[in-house]
């Protein structure tokens, strides 16, 4: 546990010190000013539902990108193989790398606080709803952390791991949208697959068994192969 | 040395690469098996996003017959207000729906876009609801589905859709359709005629909510040797007979009424008026009803106010005006018929009158104090008859006299906004289908945020700007210390 602890307090301190994080930081909190904004004009609804939707979207692309660095800079500057040797275990490795991500996944969140105040301030908004829809975003952040380590444990070049990180990730964006591509009745049975079908109870406020594990599996399954990838370099 | 070290490799790539299939598929039967057995905890401060118990029961009972329900939602009128609300609490009852059982299959249609689907339902308005399950059909109109409440900044749409679809399903798991005779013999409105003063209109609109319209020949019977309203009959209709009911045919409808029976009367001026309407305590003044609140440019079709009763709830609220032409004054008797509770249902404005004749001016007739009576002039009673009135034996009865046949006819139908619902509420009100026509169960709101230009412009710099802009000085910050070190 406390070379969990030692992983997420490293990495939290180069990402305070990457001036790239500041730069998604910033550009994550307007897009979700902008989806907000545009959600209430033209909704004019006290809710963050299209808020939600959108960001998710925003999510998929944004968090493969801060990852990307995770293992592909340890590989390029040779300090993995120190890492693997060294007394902390790949598990230790990527727990802490992940929930390093997620940390600043919570603070990107939290950034977005102003957004209900502000929705408070002009209506009533069901806070219930608010709570559950942030819950939401932040399991399908969780996913979407373990997908973007998993591409990073596979190649030396960052952007290309960020690259790898957002195809793996698209089919299941895309699968939400598929009726366009194969048909209505294929779409119907691709749906639950889709990441934006297992987000849609969290902005009604309900918190379904189904959908939370779909994106705690999506995690331990991305963890998983990342743990696998780097288990794999001690026998390769 | 090679080979055992690429056998190695081999034997264990194998193995990782055969772990991870299985880790990846144990995940995978992990979410079906949880997506089989789903918990959902509704944390909405209304908590309208699950289905209400009774739903839920009604849906595992269609699952337990098998038989397979079709639910088809039509979109809001595009670009039009509080279309988009409409739509997404639509859209969420289907998935909800969709989640709770197996049989019932789902289907959201935009209106605009897929005019095929609409045509081959008949469906002409947009947000409706068609719920099928073999051949048996209900329609939810958008009226039903949406009340707006409330008034001025309070005023909000509520969304009572999942109400009216649990009332569909229980209208469809019902075996029986509901039967609605309506006399005929003696020149009174008829339910096959497609005419303007024919019935077929009223008709359809009774047909979709699974009423049946059926003529009653009390004279020239097939099917029973003996003459009676047939054990079917969830109502019965006098529409505006034109010659006396022979007293024999007004037996037979007395025995009808006191076995618990439903009647609806409509009378116009000048035509005769059954017996049975009087022992009922009713009477039915000479002269027309008139006011100055009237439907422009027409001087006979004054603008009914509707009472507080069941059948005129959803009018008044949704401020639906239903058009009568040409009416017959109706009066409940003074003192009151023991055991015979009359409500108002449709009245003047106390600007009405009962026209008695007099002075016409520029086609209009005009109050005269000395031949008219003032308003507000009664023009439908509601009655609840109980057994205590001896016209009944164990089971109470329930009668409509309304002083317009015309209410009901086509030509009258399609002019009126709100005649279709006035036809079929009267009709639910009649056999006792009232949770059809009041609203039961937990309507959902909408939140809304009104916002002036003034507001929208502030959320812009304060959505778009005040996030991104804490987060360049903190990053200058942390870039400005660690340069200073």
């Amino acid at each position: 546990m406390s070379a969990v602890i030692t992983i997420w307090k490293k990495e939290l301190r180069v990402y305070a010190v990457n001036p790239t994080a500041y730069a998604f930081l910033a550009v994550f909190l307007f897009l979700s000013g902008l989806f907000f904004y545009l959600g209430i004009t033209l909704t004019a609804e006290a809710s963050l539902r299209v808020l939600a939707s959108n960001l998710a979207i925003a999510e998929l692309f944004i968090l493969p990108m801060l990852t990307m660095r995770h293992f592909a800079e340890e590989r390029r500057q040779g300090t993995l193989e120190m890492l693997l040797t060294s007394p902390i275990s790949p598990f230790s490795l990527v727990i802490g790398k992940w929930l390093a991500s997620l940390t600043l996944c919570a603070l990107m969140f939290l950034g977005t606080g102003i957004l209900p105040v502000i929705l408070a301030y002009y209506g009533n908004p069901d806070w219930g709803v608010v709570t559950t829809t942030y819950l939401g975003l932040f399991l399908a952040a969780g996913a979407f952390c373990a997908a973007g380590l998993f591409s990073s444990s596979l190649l030396d070049d960052q952007l290309a791991a960020g690259l790898i990180g957002i195809l793996l990730l698209l089919p299941f964006w895309l699968v939400s949208r598929a009726e366009a591509l194969v048909g209505d009745d294929l779409a119907e049975k691709l749906q639950p697959f889709g990441v934006l079908a297992h987000l849609d109870s969290f902005g009604r406020g309900v918190l379904d068994s189904a959908d939370i594990y779909y994106f705690l599996g999506m995690s331990l399954a991305f963890l998983f192969l990342t743990y696998r990838s780097l288990e794999s370099r001690r026998w390769r | 040395m090679a080979v055992t070290q690429t056998r190695r490799r081999f034997a264990a790539g194998s193995n990782a690469f055969l772990v991870s299939v299985f880790v990846v598929a144990a995940i995978c039967v992990g979410y079906l098996l949880v997506d089989l057995h789903r918990v959902r905890l509704d944390l909405s401060a209304d908590q309208g996003s699950v289905l209400l118990e009774d739903t839920r029961s009604k849906l595992a009972l269609l699952d337990r017959e098998g038989k397979p329900v079709v639910i088809t939602a039509f979109s809001g009128q595009r670009g039009k207000k509080e279309s988009y609300f409409k739509d997404r609490a639509l859209e969420d009852l289907l998935d909800e729906l969709d989640y709770a059982s197996q049989v019932v299959e789902v289907h959201f249609v935009d209106f605009d876009k897929d005019r095929l689907t609409a045509e081959k339902l008949g469906v002409t308005e947009y947000s409706t609801v068609v719920v099928q399950r073999g051949e048996a059909r209900v329609d939810i109109k958008d009226r039903e589905l949406f009340h707006h409440t409330g008034k001025g900044d309070d005023r909000h749409l509520d969304f009572l859709g999942e109400q009216a679809v649990n009332r569909a399903f229980a209208q469809l798991m019902a075996e029986n359709k509901r039967i609605v005779y309506v006399l005929v013999g003696h020149g009174e409105l008829d339910p096959d005629n497609h005419d303007l003063d024919g019935l077929s209109e009223v008709a359809a609109v009774l047909g979709q909510d699974d009423y049946e319209l059926k003529r009653l020949d009390l004279v020239r019977q097939t099917d029973s040797p003996v003459p009676r309203v047939p054990d079917d009959a969830s109502a019965v209709a006098v529409l505006r007979p034109k010659v006396q009911i022979p007293p024999l045919e007004e037996d037979l409808l007395l025995a009808y009424l006191s076995g618990g029976g439903s009647m609806l009367f409509a009378v116009d001026p000048g035509t005769p008026v059954p017996n049975l309407v009087g022992r009922l305590g009713v009477a039915i003044p000479a002269g027309r009803v008139l006011d100055k609140v009237l439907v422009f440019p027409y001087p006979d079709r004054p603008v009914p106010r509707y009472k507080s009763h069941p059948i005129t709830k959803d009018l008044a609220d949704d401020s639906l005006v239903t058009v009568v032409s040409d009416v017959a004054p109706v009066q409940a008797a003074v003192p009151p018929v023991e055991g015979v509770r009359s409500t108002t249902v449709l009245e003047t404005s106390r600007d009405g009158w009962i026209d008695r004749g007099g002075e016409v001016k520029n086609g209009q007739g005009r109050f005269e104090p000395e031949i008219d009576q003032a308003g507000p002039a009664q023009m439908a009673i509601a009655l609840d008859v109980t057994p205590d009135s001896g016209l009944v034996k164990k089971k109470a009865a329930r009668v409509l006299v309304i002083g317009d046949s015309d209410v009901f006819t086509n030509g009258i139908l399609a002019e009126g906004p709100g005649n279709a619902s006035f036809a079929l509420n009267t009709f639910r009100w009649l056999v006792g289908d009232e949770d059809r026509i009041s609203v039961v169960g937990r309507p959902t709101s909408v939140r809304r945020l009104a916002l002036s230009a003034e507001d929208g412009e502030q959320i812009r710099w304060l959505a778009l700007g005040l996030g991104p802009l804490l987060i360049v000085v903190l990053g200058a910050g942390v870039w400005a210390s660690r340069r200073g070190r």
